[in-house]
């Protein structure tokens, strides 16, 4: 095993800084040297605290507590004549121990919660010191420790400050390796995304304990070589603004970084003593320094000098393509995955409800269905994210029914995600090694990223097609390498069962078709794969058996062949047959002026584009439908005209005035009024303040006969018009929607998914008066799934395929066109041929 | 008998000011997710401008005390901006120390222009004492709890009945359908820090006659009203104040029949004993989690 | 190159390390100023008390400099705030002694910081003087050499004194006490006890509060109903003031002996008109305007306009005799060597004082200046402390 150049070097440098600060002692009068050992001291702290706060992403503003309960169990431990020998280390495991105690309530919490929880920690241990008088001395602390010495040999305070620089050398070589091994990886892991840490099979609980139990046994370390270097410690030492300096170190010298911890407590503690000379001015200045680095410099002192530091790049090469289909295939010839009758509800709504396939090993098993369907709800419940209410989840003949999410990731179940869940701080290879150990830590100090974990990973990576560096770290990555290290991790756990969440979202055609060929490929190996996927040309191409739901319903489970010729999968899919909705009264035709325009539009989330070049023209009193599969960028390009993402590229034209770029609540004074997908009603205001909501940026405030009009159109809403909007039926509160954004009085009105989740008679009843709308003269956008209904409507529409328009023209034409419902369902020949 | 309305009364008043300054944490926990960890500088400041502008400006009080909270909110919305934003805009978590930061620079700034002698701002409700069974209470003291509740009340109203209070709901609620309403959540937001400000700087004036203006009066204030935030659970104004009327009374009663020494150990050992077993506080709710 | 390349380190390492030298031994000239370090509150809520010292060590200075100075060097105040900090207050006094290499300090507003750096100084042989903190093992610490003194008032022998005076001028039978929870009650608790147990009294009850309660009203409603008919009370001028106005929300009216808290600020702004019934214990206080020193703090300090402006009196007088005796002592020892101007100050007299003239100030067996004699009762009167009425 060899170490990379770069540790050695770190190494070096904690060897070398330990050093010149014993050397400094030689040469520095009595106080210096105090404050060096004081540096010291705040370093141990630091690097503890490091553990839990850089790496592990959990604030505690209760270190000072810890720091505390270790002065006091070594100073008492000193007077009780026990030796430093043993009193320095007591110090540290008595407060590890009650660190492990406050960790039970505290790994519950995030945020503010877990702020409070250890602030009242750090108040309650000052406290007991102050009023434990018999134990602690009371306010007036204890005094007066016999001198410190090690296995008999005296140290006197010079000996002392050694010790504790050579200790504090100590804790930093042993966070370097800390921080790279099993342990460490687990708690960066979960900083960076605890639910995929649990995914991969870490423990959030364990995890959280061991970096809890580590910073509060570095603090009580730091803590019992204070008591004797004070030669005084009292309850006004650990007041509760000291926790405050000790975070502060560590940001100020980098949170996770090797060196921070001594840059900042050098800082920390030599920074006062600069400014002794300003007596009451220090506060002062301290406040506005702390403010000015965290602004400034937010990676710390380390962290932004490291960003300069040129990076050796390791050239490990990647295990074959061989060794890592062997590596992969499963040794007892796979385990499959059964789901029986599985079902959930959230308040009241069966979001899944009787749900039975069986996914083979050696298969790949799809689970299709419109938007809202259910289909993540499900593999969330077979993942151990949810708990179901219902059925039966077996992988191989192990039950995992209501397994917690790293019991299961254990059995052998890895997943991905919809919205990629990468460890952002970590590189690509380091993602793919962090899922070898299947959840278990290992060594403390041996590293994961050995010479073959790299080559196997680096294997893994290039086997899903990543041809991008092993070592760009995963916040950088563009979209689609995303997916593809996201797989190579997941792959990585090697898993019986694989569960993959629209992987191919966002993908161009020929990265979809390298894919699913991927995907082919580990089911051969004989894993049980589980795919939910929106691209049908896809899932018809590879599946051996598809799984369709609808609405928590299951509607079909079958093979592609039947899958494609079901009625109801058709029906889910394009809506049912030729709708009633009225096609535009004679009499009004749209004028030819162009009310909406967008020229060459490119937006996107992160590095990768979704839309690619997009070309619209809305005329003035015109309906426009935009069409396409899900994934193919519709939402995006509705999100992007009313400003919730910035365009990369194009133009934007509203009557005539630029509204590409500028701020959402501008565009909407400008009147493009966006009605977004699934409503997104204000819950717990009333219908009426809802409606009235939509007038928020109009000059005038609505008349009366406004709203009237609007019930008038919308009788629904008239009975519910004081309750609150949260209670509504989903068809309700898509009329409401609808009548709010009418409330803007837009000049076009852009309507996301109108239709989705709602019953047919529903359907129906809206798009009546979408048509009414229309006819009246309302300019609007319409982006509905249902191809066949939004074109019933509309004027003319657009279809929209991976981010381009593939086919655009007036809505009879396009009805015919057989693009569309090939854009829709899949199904062209060759692609079948290239994925098999 | 006496000891028991004697810490009832101590409670009552106490906990409707934590109350109310834990209403400036939750109303911006509320719209944002984050909070002024600067708020008990804030009680501080609301005092401090109120004792300057009344004793030293000779401004009358219905003059002097609405521009004291004016004050207060325009530091609330300099905080926000300074303070917050840039690292929310960041999706940083370091807005928690710089907004620490901000309180302990404005505590100095304030020791070093306002003197560092505890003052006395007086009110004509602490001259004369009330007694009640057995016990002392200054009109000041009901007043507190009055207002407390007045301003929950009236804040209701403000969300409720006005224009820019249903938007501050309406960002409450539902951030992204917010904006396409045309609401300016930066604004908002900015907005939701002043008011936050403005509810700290009104229990400064109000424990300011029972108490002395001084810079460093606001702190243990701000922690406690954190806490109390905490426990009524952050997401409900009604269960702040009730966790605030709780803190009291229960601060009161262990003073009253342990002894002061007890008090912080026996009222923090409890919130987190509270937190252990309610994660998200006594009446909060746990969103559901989605991936 | 490689020939010169030795020799440019060298030159570097010798730079290097005379840099480092030079930092930590500074040169001694004859003429170099004797510093004298002070450590005390400078912010926070005692600042206005720390200020008084810094004021009466000032003007002790300007005296004695305008003099010519001791040993023929002018003598410069060094001064570090401990923020009430024993923690604090230690390293601060460490960093005078090893980095600055002060000849003596003064300092301790708060018991619980000089009580930090008695056993310091005592190892480092450096004369510490104490003008404000009053705890009584401050001075008497047991040190076999013993370099603690003090120019101020002692627990022990005040609580003597408010007990006596409580007791003989105010017929309290059943006195309870009401200290601030921390090392300064806590001293007085002791300090109080024994003066009742002396007198073969009992106490109505010891109730403590906290710098920062807003409210005392039940710590004094247990001790109304325990049947206290007099009342001790220990704490600085704001907390004070909170018993103050508790016990008139109460409706309490109860004689009250006091520490010398309530000199520390504005104690009847703070407190209200009941404050001047709050009789507590001073060491000096100015009563008239033409007083010298009063007339030179004036010219010195602008913003001291009344007696008003000078609350904290005695911190101004403890600091300034304190100030001038380390300077007598500096003198007669005839050096700045701790050990001889620790035997220097036994051997004083003649001192003058503000305060009094000091003949043999200080004994081995006795380190404080001031004993009983030197207390006043006095009160506040529309803002000024005025002497008892005897």
């Amino acid at each position: 095993m060899r170490v990379p150049a770069s540790a050695l070097l770190l190494d070096a440098v904690i060897v070398a800084l330990t050093l010149c600060a014993v050397l400094l002692l030689g040469l520095t009068d009595g106080y210096t040297q105090f404050v060096l050992g004081m540096v010291a001291i705040w370093t141990i702290l630091c690097v503890g605290l490091n553990v839990l706060f850089g790496l592990t992403g959990l604030v505690s503003l209760g270190q000072v507590g810890f720091f505390a309960i270790g002065a006091y169990a070594s100073a008492i431990g000193l007077q009780a004549g026990l030796g430093f020998t043993l009193a320095l280390p007591l110090a540290a495991l008595v407060a590890g121990a009650v660190g492990c105690l406050l960790a039970i309530p505290a790994v519950r919490m995030a945020g503010p919660f877990l702020a409070m929880v250890t602030i009242a920690f750090a108040f309650i241990v000052e406290h007991l010191a102050i009023e434990w008088r018999g134990l602690t001395g009371g306010q007036n602390g204890l005094m007066g420790f016999p001198a410190p010495g090690l296995f008999g040999f005296p140290l006197g305070e010079k000996g002392l400050i050694i010790f504790a620089i050579v200790l504090a050398g100590a804790m930093l070589l042993a966070y370097r390796r800390f921080a790279s091994s099993g342990w460490g990886t687990a708690m960066a892991a979960l900083r960076d995304s605890d639910v995929a840490a649990a995914s991969l099979g870490y423990n959030p609980f364990g995890t959280k304990l061991a970096a809890f139990a580590i910073a509060a046994g570095a603090a009580g370390l730091a803590g019992g070589l204070f008591a004797p270097l004070m030669m005084f410690i009292a309850p006004s030492n650990f007041i509760l603004s000291q926790s405050i300096l000790f975070l502060f170190a560590v940001i100020l010298g980098g949170s996770g970084t090797v060196l921070g911890p001594v840059v900042g407590a050098s800082v920390a503690v030599f920074l006062p003593e600069l400014l002794s000379g300003f007596a009451e001015y220090r506060l002062l200045f301290f406040g506005a320094l702390l403010i000015a680095v965290l602004l400034a410099a937010p990676r710390g002192i380390v962290g932004t000098i490291a960003a300069f530091l040129p990076r050796r790049p390791n050239r490990a090469a990647p295990s074959a393509r061989e060794d890592v289909l062997t590596w992969l295939a499963p040794q007892k010839g796979g385990k499959g995955l059964s789901v029986h009758e599985l079902g959930i509800a959230f308040g009241g709504l069966k979001a899944v409800d009787g749900a039975s396939f069986n996914a083979k090993a050696g298969q790949v098993t799809a689970i299709i269905g419109p938007n809202g369907a259910g289909k993540t709800t499900l593999l969330n419940m077979i993942s151990g994210f949810y708990v179901p209410g219902t059925g039966r989840i077996t992988c191989g003949t192990t039950d995992v029914t209501g397994m917690a999410m790293h019991v299961a990731a254990r059995v052998g179940i890895a997943r991905t995600y919809q919205a990629t869940r990468l460890f952002g701080a970590l590189t690509a290879e380091q993602n793919v090694m962090a899922a070898f150990a299947r959840g278990a830590f290992g060594r403390p100090f041996r590293p994961v990223a050995t010479s073959e974990a790299r080559a196997l990973a680096r294997g893994l990576l290039s086997f899903t097609g990543y041809a991008g560096d092993a070592e760009t770290l995963a916040s950088d990555l563009p979209h689609v390498d995303r997916r593809l290290v996201e797989i190579a991790r997941a792959l990585a756990m090697r898993p019986d069962v694989l569960l993959l969440d629209e992987p191919a979202a966002g993908l161009m055609h020929a990265d979809k078709m390298a894919l699913a060929q991927l995907l082919r490929e580990v089911a051969d190996l004989g894993l049980a794969v589980v795919l939910v996927e929106h691209d049908m040309e896809m899932v018809m191409g590879i599946s051996d058996g598809i799984f369709a739901m609808d609405a928590g319903q299951p509607i079909a489970f079958g093979s592609p062949e039947q899958i494609r010729v079901d009625a109801r999968v058709i029906a889910a899919y394009l809506g049912e047959g030729e709708p009633d909705a009225p096609t535009r009264a004679l009499g009004h035709a749209p004028g030819e002026m162009v009310t909406l325009v967008a020229r060459g539009l490119c937006a996107g989330y992160g590095a990768a584009d979704v839309l690619h070049d997009v070309d619209l023209t809305v005329k003035r009193g015109e309906m426009v439908a935009l069409l396409g599969a899900n994934g193919a960028g519709k939402s995006t390009f509705l999100n992007t005209l009313s400003g919730l993402v910035a365009p990369g590229s194009g133009r934007i034209v509203l009557n005539n005035t630029n509204i590409e770029g500028i701020a959402p609540h501008r565009i909407v004074e400008a009147g493009l009024i966006l009605v977004p997908e699934g409503r997104q009603v204000f819950p717990d205001l009333t219908v009426e303040q809802n409606i009235e909501l939509g007038a928020y940026r109009r000059k005038s405030r609505p008349a009366a006969s406004e709203l009237e009009a609007l019930l008038t159109r919308f009788p629904r809403l008239r009975d519910r018009l004081k309750s609150p909007a949260g209670l509504l039926s989903g068809g309700e509160q898509q009329m409401m929607a609808i009548a709010r954004g009418l409330m803007a009085q837009p000049q076009v009105l852009a309507l996301d998914e109108p239709s989705l989740g709602l019953a047919p008679a529903m359907v129906e009843e809206l798009y009546t008066i979408l048509a009414e709308l229309r006819d009246e003269g309302v300019t609007i956008l319409l982006v509905d799934q249902m191809a066949t209904l939004a074109l019933a409507v509309a004027d003319r529409g657009y279809v929209l395929e991976q981010g381009r328009i593939v086919a655009e023209g007036k809505a009879d034409a396009l009805k015919q066109n057989d693009a569309l419902i090939k854009a829709y369902l899949g199904g062209s020949t060759e692609s079948r041929e290239a994925a098999q | 008998m006496t000891l028991l309305i004697a810490a009832l009364v101590s409670g009552l008043g106490l906990g409707a000011m934590y109350g109310l300054v834990a209403l400036g944490f939750q109303i911006t926990y509320s719209v944002c997710g984050r909070v002024n960890f600067a708020q008990g500088s804030m009680v501080m400041l609301g005092a401090v401008l109120g004792y300057v502008l009344t004793v030293r400006a000779g401004l009358p009080v219905i003059v002097a005390y609405p521009l004291a909270l004016i004050g207060c909110g325009l530091m609330g919305v300099v905080v926000e901006a300074l303070l917050v934003r840039p690292f929310a805009n960041r999706g940083s978590d370091a807005w928690l120390m710089a907004t620490v930061a901000g309180g302990i620079l404005l505590d100095n700034a304030v020791l070093f222009t306002f003197g560092n002698e505890p003052r006395s701002l007086s009110s004509p409700l602490v001259e004369t004492s009330w007694q009640i069974l057995g016990t002392g209470v200054y009109p000041q003291q009901l007043l507190i709890p009055v207002v407390a509740i007045g301003a929950a009340l009236a804040l209701q109203l403000l969300f409720r009945r006005t224009r820019q209070g249903r938007a501050l709901l309406a960002v409450v609620q539902n951030p992204q359908a917010a904006r396409l309403m045309g609401i300016n959540t930066g604004l908002m937001i900015s907005g939701s820090f002043a008011l936050s400000a403005m509810l700290a700087g009104a229990a400064g004036l109000l424990i300011a006659p029972l108490f002395s203006v001084h810079s460093d009066m606001g702190t243990l204030f701000g922690i406690k009203a954190f806490a109390v935030a905490i426990l009524g659970g952050m997401t409900s104004a009604w269960g702040v104040m009730l966790a605030g009327f709780l803190y009291g009374l229960v601060e009161a009663f262990v003073t009253t029949y342990l002894g002061s020494s007890y008090t912080y150990i026996v009222v923090f050992a409890l919130l987190i004993a509270v937190l252990a077993i309610k994660p998200s506080g006594l009446f909060g709710t746990a969103a559901l989690r989605k991936v | 190159m490689t020939a010169r390349l030795p020799f440019t380190r060298r030159a570097v390492l010798a730079a290097v390390t005379s840099v480092l030298l030079s930092a930590g031994l500074p040169a001694q000239a004859q003429d170099d100023p004797i510093k004298i370090g002070l450590v005390a509150a400078l912010s926070g809520q005692s600042a206005k008390s720390g200020e008084s010292i810094t004021r009466g060590i000032t003007m002790a200075l300007d005296k004695i400099n305008g003099e010519g100075g001791v040993l023929g060097r002018p003598l410069e105040l060094v001064s570090r705030d401990d923020e009430s900090n024993p923690g604090k207050g230690l390293v601060a006094a460490r960093e005078l002694v090893q980095r600055e290499k002060v000849a003596a300090l003064i300092g301790g507003l708060d018991t619980p910081v000089s009580l930090a750096i008695v056993p310091f100084v005592n190892g480092a042989k450096m004369p510490f003087l104490g003008p404000w903190a009053a705890g009584t093992p401050i001075t008497q610490n047991g040190a076999e050499e013993n370099y603690v003194f003090r120019v101020s008032a002692v627990d022990e022998i005040v609580d003597e004194a408010i007990a006596e005076y409580l007791v003989a001028e105010r017929g309290v039978s059943k006195p309870g006490m009401i200290l601030i929870n921390n090392p300064w009650g806590e001293s007085n608790e002791k300090g109080l006890t024994k003066a009742l147990e002396a007198r073969g009294m009992e106490h109505a009850g010891i109730e403590k509060f906290e710098s920062n309660d807003v409210d005392v009203v039940p710590q004094l409603t247990r001790l109304k109903e325990n049947g206290a008919d007099g009342l001790f009370l220990v704490a600085n001028v704001a907390p004070s003031a909170q018993v103050v106005k508790s016990l008139d929300r109460m409706g309490w009216d109860v004689p009250i002996a006091s520490h010398w808290g309530p000199a520390g600020g504005r104690f009847t702004e703070l407190a209200g008109p009941s404050g001047e019934k709050v009789h507590f214990i001073q060491t000096f206080i100015f009563t008239d305007p033409a007083h010298p020193l009063f007339m030179k703090l004036q010219e010195s300090f602008p913003e001291i306009e009344t007696l008003a402006d000078v609350t904290p009196a005695t911190g101004i007088a403890n600091a300034y005799d304190s100030t001038l005796l380390l300077a007598a002592a500096i003198e007669a020892a005839g050096s700045t060597d701790g050990p001889a101007i620790r035997e220097a100050m036994y051997g004083l007299s003649g001192v003058e004082g503000v305060i009094k003239t000091y003949d043999t100030p200080f004994t081995p067996d006795n380190q404080d200046a001031l004993g009983p004699d030197d207390y006043v009762f006095t009160h506040f009167v529309e803002g000024e402390i005025i002497p008892l009425a005897k």
